[in-house]
């Protein structure tokens, strides 16, 4: 039969999934600098070279590479199948990691011709990698669960927002879309976010929430509703935007998506209540900040897709650094915080148990430490947000250099686990 | 405090005084008085089992049983929810509507062996091996064997239960939908485990624990255990990320989920 092979491949490609996340942290650490050098720049409209760059540093650097790696760790034992590839997760690596980087640097000097355009490509590429490596995984397996339909669903995203990103791109050199490319940015951008990244996001949780809080006896069918409503206003979003005097039917495909996020926040609420382990650790209280930003982002892009929210000042920034620093880097770093010291500590020390002392996994990093960090995050978030809505640049500056400390001392942190 | 499971013999070591309480709850446990019986069954039988045994509620047991040694449960909370799920798969298995052939049915009473003071398993276990693949071992008892339906499920027999006045009348055969419905083995290398092989099984329950400690608890577990031993593992989801290391150390595995919340893994060591 097919036991030996099998079984040993569901050990977790440790060296490749690391790699991953030591790329996407190093990332986190130079765009939090960056950002504290030009934090002038950031507040005003979003359509600026360092602000593309930024976002581009979040959105692929920092939250698809950890996303990419997370995967390969995740995959086989969500879906209890063999990675189809680790020569192509690998080589999806290095074609990824220099197209962001001249994506970014493509950006930041407004390089619109060949440097962002073959960047562009480059991603594309390694976009197209992922995707043949993941269904040649969901290929294999024999037992679909929830987690797998958000899977696939946001693999077809991540295409979507990829090819779309090249065509925004070749624009950016030569102008080709007649009507309003902003329009069409936008489009990216929903995709990305909601499609992509939020889609990976609801479908991981639901299996990785559980396991750290040892939740058990609650019902799955939100996590079911949010799958079709997200979905579904996805889509209309998708075809809508082709159309002329669309505005209420991509306001519908909006409160279609609210509601699926709502469904999501409560099915999460249901696996927190039904925990077992009371005391919330660093990586739990990380990712209950999250859920918060999440819920309140939420609120924002209904209110600003129905009413005019041009008299709040930077309110689209604020939307934008919501999203991608009080949601999903907080969400990242949470999770980050759980799954490193396990990963290290199953490669390192799990084939010991039994036969010599080894560590326990709260021996791997100072708690005590990734609580300062927390606190440093999270009062780095509040204040910028205050920042934005007050104006004041002296704030946002002091919030982004709490931002890049905490993200030194993370760096630090999960250094030291992976050298244990 | 007491848990569901706490084996039997280990409730009596510890806290002679509930031997009173279990008396109390049936009065099949009055053979745990013979202390030949109580070694024989009690190191098998857990909380849990004994309550299926004596068929009264698990949680109503442990209360009691809890209440005599002055201790007030707090964890039993999550033991329940499992509980009513478990017994659930247990009677999935039980409730099917198998026609009992009475020409192929070998009949096996079990209750002059057990007032003789002696443990019937192996003969069971041997009685059963002598079966041709389409007859039927019906085994007459005075309690229910609970225990017996996870080590026989496990070889691939069900059971239906039949019971008139005090007797039990067990009938075990072959079911190939066993491997097909839930109650079956979802993994891999299932092919050359015969539990009958092994004299002894430990069990651990690991549900409830925070990772890495089930893998920890398994681990250190096996690294204990002889070849005459099976460990079963009583697990809340599928440890697929064990398996590489019970295959690093020699063991193999396999895994019947009951629910989508409780999984049970045999592991053995390879032979050979």
């Amino acid at each position: 039969m097919q036991s030996n092979s099998i079984v040993s491949a569901y050990a977790p490609p440790f060296k490749i999934v690391t790699k991953y996340f030591v790329a996407a942290i190093i990332d986190f650490v130079i765009l939090n600098f960056l950002l504290m050098i030009n934090y002038k720049d950031i507040a005003g409209f979003y359509f600026q070279p360092r602000t593309l760059a930024i976002t581009h540093m979040l959105t692929l650097g920092w939250i698809s590479m950890t996303i990419f790696g997370a995967m390969f760790q995740l995959v086989p034992v969500v879906l209890e199948v063999k990675l189809f590839s680790e020569k192509l997760a690998e080589a999806q690596f290095w074609i990824f990691t220099i197209g962001v980087i001249g994506l970014v640097t493509g950006f930041w000097n407004f390089d619109t011709g060949m440097h962002l355009n073959g960047s562009a490509i480059l991603i594309n590429i390694s976009v197209f990698i992922f995707a043949v490596n993941m269904i040649g995984t969901f290929l294999n397996v024999k037992k679909w669960n929830i987690t797998g339909w958000y899977l696939i669903a946001a693999l077809i995203y991540l295409i979507i927002t990829a090819i779309a990103g090249l065509l925004l791109s070749y624009n950016l050199w030569h102008p080709y879309i007649k009507t309003d490319p902003f329009k069409y940015l936008k489009l990216h951008a929903y995709v990305a976010v909601i499609g992509w990244v939020t889609l990976i996001v609801m479908g991981v949780s639901y299996k990785l929430i559980p396991m750290f809080t040892l939740s058990h006896g609650y019902s799955m069918k939100s996590s079911k509703w949010a799958f079709w409503f997200v979905n579904t206003g996805l889509i209309g979003i998708n075809l809508f935007f082709h159309f002329k005097n669309n505005a209420g039917y991509i306001i519908i495909s909006i409160l279609f998506i609210v509601v699926g996020i709502v469904f999501y926040l409560y099915q999460i609420y249901l696996i927190y209540k039904n925990r077992l382990r009371k005391k919330s650790d660093v990586g739990i209280k990380y990712s209950m900040f999250s859920f918060y930003v999440l819920a309140s982002v939420t609120i924002m892009g209904l209110a600003g897709s129905i009413f005019n929210t041009n008299t709040i000042p930077n309110f689209h920034i604020l939307f934008g650094y919501l999203v991608f620093v009080g949601y999903l880097s907080m969400l990242i770093v949470g999770q980050m915080y759980k799954i490193v010291p396990f990963l290290a500590w199953y490669h390192k020390f799990s084939s010991k148990v039994g036969v010599e002392p080894v560590p326990m996994l709260k021996d791997m990093f100072n708690e005590k430490q990734a609580l300062a960090n927390y606190y440093l995050m999270t009062a780095s978030v509040i204040i910028a947000t205050f920042s934005f809505l007050f104006e004041s640049s002296f704030m946002l500056l002091f919030a982004f250099s709490l931002m890049f400390l905490g993200s030194l001392i993370f760096a630090y942190n999960i250094a030291a686990i992976l050298r244990k | 405090m007491i848990t569901k499971d706490l084996k039997i013999s280990k409730l009596l070591a510890q806290y002679p005084q509930t031997i009173n309480v279990l008396i109390n709850v049936s009065s099949h446990f009055k053979k745990l008085k013979n202390p030949i019986l109580r070694k024989a069954l009690a190191g098998r039988v857990n909380i849990e089992q004994a309550a299926g045994i004596a068929n009264v509620d698990v949680n109503n047991l442990l209360s009691k049983l809890n209440n005599s040694i002055n201790n007030i449960p707090d964890e039993t909370n999550f033991v329940n929810k499992i509980d009513v799920k478990t017994d659930a798969g247990d009677d999935k298995m039980q409730r099917n509507s198998f026609e009992i052939d009475q020409n192929k049915v070998v009949q096996f009473d079990v209750r002059p062996i057990i007032s003789g003071g002696n443990d019937p398993l192996k003969l069971i276990l041997a009685k059963i091996k002598e079966l041709n693949n389409d007859e039927i071992l019906l085994l007459i008892n005075s309690f229910e064997p609970i225990p017996l339906y996870t080590v026989l499920g496990r070889q691939g027999y069900a059971h239906k239960v039949e019971k008139e006045d005090d007797v039990f009348k067990i009938y075990f055969y072959k079911d190939s939908t066993l491997n097909a419905a839930e109650g079956k083995p979802v993994t891999h290398n299932n092919d050359d485990i015969n539990i009958a092989d092994f004299e002894n099984i430990t069990e651990i329950d690991v549900r409830g624990l925070e990772p890495p400690e089930p893998m920890i608890k398994v681990l250190e577990t096996i690294s204990n255990l002889d070849n005459n031993t099976a460990l079963l593992v009583h697990h809340h989801r599928e440890p697929m990320m064990l398996y590489p290391k019970l295959e690093e150390r020699g063991f193999q595995h396999f895994c019947t989920k009951i629910n989508d919340e409780y999984f049970k893994i045999v592991i053995v060591k390879k032979k050979g």
